[in-house]
């Protein structure tokens, strides 16, 4: 369906998202190669404090490491379903599952902040908002589970 | 589920085909094949209608609880 005010369709919605996806896997790709630099750097500006004093670098680095390749899934777990929905397949097992995988690795990346707030007690905000959208992400995967289910009734209903 | 479809009984006895009765009530020989099949989660009353109408037979011929 186009907006007649302003041209846009759901096509070029979808290819705009998974153009962004594409970008965002190449960042989190590059994040990988760029960890010991930003560790580096946020070590030399970072002035918060937490229970832990000293040298962040190894921390940072380890949570970098950790949270980039929950990224990796999750992104990847998107393009998966944007390419799913592109297609025509809107409510199935499949997308339900990946709906999961992105809620886990929120929340398993908001874990890992809540371990970093240690060594700065700033990222236990960044754990709060990671583990808001995981719960987000949770529900969501519900309703859509509840929508698979209801769409394979309709399906076999003669 | 304890509903069982006897359809393809009664298609036997009548002698009629699948696709002969798919056109007749009306809905495609896949999803006929469904129903057969027992694979159908429900059935609409406008379908049991057309199919007792041109099997001439009551819905307790075609649907069974054991």
């Amino acid at each position: 369906m186009i907006n007649e005010m302003t041209g846009w369709s759901e096509m070029k919605s979808l290819k705009l998202s998974r153009f962004l996806v594409l970008g965002m896997e190449f960042l989190c790709a590059a994040l990988l190669i760029c960890v010991p630099f930003i560790s580096r750097w946020y070590e030399e500006i970072s002035t918060g404090v937490g229970l832990v004093d000293g040298s962040t670098f190894v921390p940072v680095c380890v949570m970098l490491y950790i949270c980039d390749v929950f990224a990796i899934i999750a992104v990847n777990s998107l393009r998966i379903l944007l390419r799913n929905i592109s297609a025509g397949e809107v409510f199935t097992e499949t997308n339900s599952r990946m709906l999961r995988m992105i809620s886990w690795c929120i929340v398993f990346a908001g874990v890992t902040f809540a371990v970093f707030g240690i060594w700065r007690f700033s990222f236990f905000f960044a754990s709060f908002f990671a583990l808001f959208l995981g719960l987000v992400m949770r529900v969501l995967k519900n309703v859509f589970e509840k929508a698979v289910e209801i769409k394979s009734e309709n399906d076999f209903t003669i | 589920m304890a509903i069982i479809v006897n359809l393809d009984v009664m298609m036997a006895k009548r002698k009629i085909s699948s696709n002969e009765l798919a056109e007749k009530i009306g809905i495609t020989a896949a999803n006929l094949s469904v129903l057969k099949t027992g694979k159908a989660k429900a059935i609409r009353f406008s379908t049991l209608d057309k199919i007792c109408e041109v099997l001439e037979c009551q819905p307790g011929d075609i649907l069974e609880h054991v």
